[in-house]
Order: structure tokens, then C-alpha cells, then sequence
């Protein structure tokens, strides 16, 4: 059975990219278009991986990555972030919240910033998931 | 020191000896000579207060002894025997200084009283010498205090940091501290006590200083203003400046202006405008880059989607990916004529139009989009506005504009539990404006977020807005000679409300 990758992103157009990108390469794609219908799918679906955008209306996607590397259920869930946002702004955000809300939450193994090639993309998936 | 000892000089020593003893008997010191070599001897050696002599006597007489002890100190009271009706040598005395004159015989009462006079005149000399030293002293105090105060004054007005220029009743400088120098370039010796107002100054600032002076009789302060003076010299100088009209006892005795050179100030707030219109330029190239990245972005997927299905013959993908490129295409050309309306100025084309069927028009647009994303789109019409002489396209782009910017306020709310609906309502206000009201009920906007509304580029949608809607709306709402107000609480959503000058169309002949 081939696995699940979940894209979170509101444009719809990145999206549908994204999910053409996953079919190419045998994934089941499955879509969420903002932060809290992402976490109700994962939490249904239980995904191998996801991909996340950062900046989405209603829990973006800075409160999701970190709603998900701090449950014990989901943390294991490896995430590809991929964004218009810089690196460094997607870290320094996740720093403030490390120091306001205690503990630190580890550094994303993948941050592609858009654009990104189809090839650059797949590749990344393969990584994780073999 | 009471005046006590007393000299008594006479050939005849019976009577020297008795006033001697009638002396004594008075609480006296007494001294004595029977002659007047003698007694200016015994006058240097013992020093009397008072000398009391005979004025004929054998060698030195009585006029040369008090010569002599006049000569000796002009100061000492010495007190005349003469004869009866010696009035030549009386006058003689008189003239060298005698102090008083007893007439032979000497009787005790006389020259008790003389004496009394004597010691009077002794001690009131004493206490005035004493008056004046003292005086001397307390001048000297005065004066020094005066010198140290007004040097101090002369210091703080030299080292200054305000050129300090003071000028008299008749406008001639007085004061022309070292900063007044480095301002006006004239040399302060070729100033002071030489030039007037009118040589210093040009005509215009010796105006405002003079009128000041002339017409505001009373007003002694003036407060600082800001101008640009001419120096004589032909430097423009930005200055604060102050002045006081100096008056004592109601009449007017000079001026004094102050005067702060601005230039480093001017040149510094310059030099931060600058900076801030650099950054202002920079903001909205990075943002305007970023929404076209964005686009870009867009095509690319879009173009790999049309290509996988091309190779699938997937029809399917084929659509998606074509959807993606033509929304793309749109929002370039969006963009586009968004820049084209922000940098162009443009006359609005009136023309006979019904605004109610423009909101209907512009709902029909978004509806379904807005229902998708759980957003009511919700309307209430004031049917009496009928038809207006207005710009069709304006309203239309306008309205579009805002309803848009409602929607995504209810998509950007993380308030879930909200029903989520904007509402758009027309009416005509007290001021004859018809209006258009677009009220959500999504994430409203926090203050930093309101204030920088209509700037160019600024966004809050991340790189999904081009910074530009807004701006665009606000820039035809004035050019329709309309205003746009904006009321907003964060967390409770915002009303946008346009209000137009109300012309019915039936009133106004448009041609």
C-alpha cells in the first residue's frame, strides 16, 4: 500500500502542485487547506509524513508544527516544511515560543523555500520516507 | 577714647597753673608750657586732645603754635586766648583753624563750655571717621560683588550657546555675545556701541524685533518661533529665536534677541526623512517582489501540472493546472492595473448608475467563493437611493475591494465558533453622502495594523495581498470627492465605510 502524505496549505494552486508531485511518485496525497482541519486530518488519518506551510489563515503553521512535536502520539510524524518564509524568520519564531511557552522543540529535518522544483520536492519525500 | 588730656600753653605761669588745677579738678589730664616752642615740644611728645593757648606771647605766639599744630594735624581742636578786642589775630586764628575762643580772663565756665564743644566736635569727627571707614569698606564690598555679578553675567553671556544680541533704546548693539560672531559673521569690535539694528540685521528680521518692540507695548516676552534669516553676508541660517523688550519704570530701554542656530538639526531631520523614504521605497519593491514571486511560484506548479498531464493524458490534471495558470494570469493583471489606477491620476467618468445594483453585482462575484470558506455574505438595500450621477467602475472596483478584504478577515479569524458573515448596507447620511457600509465579523485589526491601512505595499496577508487593494480603493474614493472610515476592534472584525457626494440622477442635467 503506498503511503499517506498529507499537504497543508491554503493556496490552492501550491496544492494542487503539490499533490500532482505526490501522485507522480505513488504517494497518497490527502489535502488540509489551514492548520486546524491539518490537525483533525492527522490525527484521523495518521499521515507518514507531512507537508506544511507556514503562514495560513486560522492555526498556522508555526502552531502546528509545534502542536505536533510536542504530543507523544504524533511526534514521530516526520514534517517537510515548505514555505514563502525564510528559514531564519520560521526559527526565530519558534525560539520566541520555546522561550515563552518553556521546553524546545527540535529544528525541522526538511525546509524547502518556494519555489521548489517537482525533482527538488520528491526527492526530499523519498528521503523520509524511502 | 574719651577727648581727655589737655595742653594749656601761657607766658604767664600763674595762670597756667591755676587753669591747670581748675582742670584737674574737672576729671582733666593736663599738660603744660610758658611758651609756644615749649608748648608745640610738649604737644609732639604728649599728644593732647585739646590745646588751649594764649594767643600773645614772647618768640612763638599763640597764632604760630596753632599754625604749627595744624600743620603737625589739621584735625586737632585748639581752643584761642585772646585779649579783648584783638580782633585782627581773631581772624588771623580763625583762618589757620582755630577751633573756639575764650576772652581773657580766662573764667572757668567759658572755657568749660569750650571744652564741652571741643570734646563734642572731637567725638563727632571720630564717629564720622569711623562712618566713613566703615563706608569704604562697604563700598568696596558692594563694588566687588557688582564686578564678581556681572562678570559672572558677562561670562554666561559670552559662553552661551544661543547668539545673545541686545540693543538699546535707539537699536544700537550693546551685547554681541562670541555665538552671535560665529552667526552673523561681523567681528564684535566692529559691532558693539557701532552699528544698529538696520546694519545688523536684514531689513525683514530688524522688522519683526522692532514691531515687536512698537506694537505690543507692555509684552515684555516673546516665545520661540522658527524661521530662516538672511545673514548680511548672503548664508540662509535656520534659527529658533526669542526675543524680551526691555522696560524699567514703563519706559522702553532695548531689546534682547536670542537666537539658536538650527542647521545641524535640519540637516539631521533631513538626513531621517531621507532615510525613511529610502526604507519606505525599499519596503515596497520587496514586498511588490515578493507577491510577483508568489505569482511565479504559481505558474511553475501550475505549468508542471499542465505537463504531467499532457503525459498522463490526464484531463483532469490538465484542468487543474490550467485553472492555476489563468487565476496566475488574473492576479498579474490585477496587479497590474492596481499599479497603473495607484500611479495614475484619473477623473472619475460620471454617469447615471444605480449603487444598490452595484452591490448586488459585486455580491453575485463573491458569493459562492465566500460560502465555501463558511462565510454569509449578507445584504440590506435603502431602496430610496435609486439612480445617482456617479463612477459605475469606482463604486464597483471599491466595493469589490472591501468585501474581499471582509472575507478574508472571517478566513484569517481563529475563532471557529464565530458564524462568520459580512454585511453590506447602503444608506444616505445626515450630510447628503449616500454610503456604502461593509461590516465582518472576522479577526478585526489591531492598532499598528490600522494605522498602516492605507500605505502602499503594506499587507497582512503574508504574500497573498499585494499591499496595493486599499490604497487603490482610497486614492478613487478621493479622487470621487468621498471619504472612507474605517472603525475596527480586534478579535470583533471591522467596518469599512464609504460615504459619496449624493447627486440624483433626475436633478442634474449630465449631458
Amino acid at each position: 500500500m503506498s503511503k499517506k502524505v498529507l499537504v497543508v496549505d491554503d493556496d490552492p494552486d501550491v496544492r494542487s502542485f503539490v499533490v500532482t508531485v505526490l501522485e507522480e511518485n505513488q504517494y497518497m496525497p490527502l489535502v488540509a487547506q489551514d492548520g486546524i482541519e491539518g490537525l483533525e486530518m492527522i490525527e484521523k488519518e495518521h499521515p507518514d509524513l507531512v507537508i506544511l506551510d507556514v503562514l495560513m489563515p486560522r492555526g498556522s503553521g508555526i502552531r502546528l508544527y509545534r502542536n505536533l512535536k510536542t504530543d507523544e502520539n504524533l511526534k514521530k510524524i516526520p514534517i517537510i516544511m515548505f514555505t514563502g518564509i525564510a528559514l531564519r524568520s520560521f526559527l526565530k519564531s519558534q525560539k520566541v515560543l520555546d522561550e515563552f511557552k518553556g521546553g524546545e522543540v527540535p529544528k525541522p529535518d526538511i525546509y524547502l523555500e518556494k519555489p521548489v522544483e517537482p525533482e527538488e520536492l520528491a526527492m526530499a519525500i523519498r528521503k523520509k520516507l524511502g | 577714647m574719651s577727648a581727655n588730656k589737655i595742653l594749656i600753653v601761657d607766658d604767664e605761669e600763674v595762670i597756667v597753673r591755676l587753669l591747670s588745677m581748675s582742670l584737674r579738678s574737672d576729671g582733666y589730664e593736663t599738660v603744660t608750657a610758658c611758651s609756644g616752642e615749649q608748648g608745640l615740644e610738649v604737644f609732639q611728645s604728649e599728644s593732647p586732645d585739646i590745646v588751649v593757648t594764649d594767643i600773645k606771647m614772647p618768640g612763638m605766639d599763640g597764632l604760630e603754635l596753632l599754625k604749627k599744630i595744624k600743620e603737625i594735624d589739621s584735625e586737632k581742636e585748639v581752643i584761642i586766648v585772646t585779649g579783648h578786642g584783638d580782633i585782627d589775630s581773631t581772624i588771623t586764628a580763625l583762618q589757620y583753624g582755630a577751633s573756639d575762643f575764650i576772652n581773657k580772663p580766662v573764667r572757668d565756665e567759658a572755657l568749660a563750655i569750650a571744652l564741652e564743644r571741643a570734646k563734642t566736635k572731637i567725638a563727632i569727627r571720630k564717629k564720622l571717621e569711623e562712618y566713613t571707614e566703615n563706608l569704604e569698606i562697604k563700598i568696596e564690598e558692594a563694588t566687588e560683588e557688582i564686578r564678581r555679578k556681572s562678570n559672572f553675567q558677562r561670562l554666561l553671556i559670552k559662553s552661551s550657546n544661543d547668539a545673545i544680541v541686545a540693543f538699546d533704546h535707539n537699536w544700537k548693539v550693546v551685547v554681541y555675545n562670541p555665538e552671535a560672531v560665529r552667526m552673523f559673521g561681523e567681528a564684535a569690535k566692529d559691532v558693539r556701541n557701532k552699528l544698529t539694528i538696520d546694519d545688523l540685521y536684514t531689513p525683514k528680521t530688524a522688522k519683526i524685533f522692532k514691531n515687536q518692540a512698537k506694537e505690543k507695548k507692555g509684552q515684555n516676552m516673546f516665545p520661540w518661533n522658527e524661521r530662516i534669516i538672511n545673514t548680511k553676508d548672503g548664508r540662509q541660517i535656520p534659527v529658533r529665536y526669542a526675543s524680551n523688550v526691555l522696560y524699567e519704570k514703563g519706559e522702553f530701554v532695548g531689546t534682547v534677541n536670542f537666537f539658536q542656530d538650527l542647521t545641524e538639526i535640519k540637516r539631521l531631520e533631513k538626513e531621517l526623512v531621507r532615510s525613511e523614504r529610502l526604507a519606505a521605497v525599499g519596503q515596497t519593491v520587496s514586498g511588490l517582489a515578493h507577491y510577483v514571486k508568489n505569482i511565479l511560484i504559481g505558474l511553475k506548479g501550475g505549468s508542471y501540472v499542465v505537463d504531467v498531464g499532457l503525459q498522463n493524458n490526464n484531463m483532469e490534471k490538465l484542468k487543474a493546472g490550467w485553472e492555476t495558470i489563468k487565476r496566475n494570469i488574473k492576479r498579474i493583471g490585477n496587479l497590474t492595473q492596481d499599479l497603473l489606477t495607484y500611479s495614475k491620476q484619473r477623473e472619475p467618468e460620471f454617469e447615471k448608475c444605480r449603487p444598490n445594483d452595484i452591490v448586488k453585482e459585486v455580491i453575485e462575484l463573491v458569493k459562492d467563493a465566500a460560502e465555501t470558506r463558511n462565510v454569509i455574505i449578507s445584504k440590506k438595500i435603502d431602496d430610496s437611493i435609486g439612480e445617482v450621477v456617479a463612477d459605475s467602475q469606482i463604486i464597483h472596483r471599491s466595493l469589490l475591494n472591501l468585501i474581499n478584504n471582509a472575507i478574508d478577515a472571517c478566513i484569517e479569524d481563529e475563532d471557529i465558533s464565530k458564524k462568520h458573515e459580512v454585511r453590506i448596507k447602503t444608506y444616505v447620511d445626515d450630510n447628503n453622502f449616500f454610503c456604502f457600509e461593509v461590516k465582518d465579523n472576522g479577526c478585526g485589526m489591531d492598532e499598528n495594523t490600522q494605522k498602516q491601512l492605507f500605505n502602499p505595499m503594506f499587507s497582512s496577508k503574508g504574500g497573498k495581498g499585494t499591499g496595493l487593494g486599499l490604497l487603490v480603493t482610497g486614492k478613487l474614493i478621493e479622487e470621487h470627492r468621498g471619504v472612507i472610515e474605517t472603525k475596527t476592534s480586534p478579535g470583533d472584525g471591522s467596518t469599512f465605510t464609504i460615504r459619496l457626494p449624493y447627486e440624483k440622477a433626475n436633478t442634474v442635467d449630465i449631458n
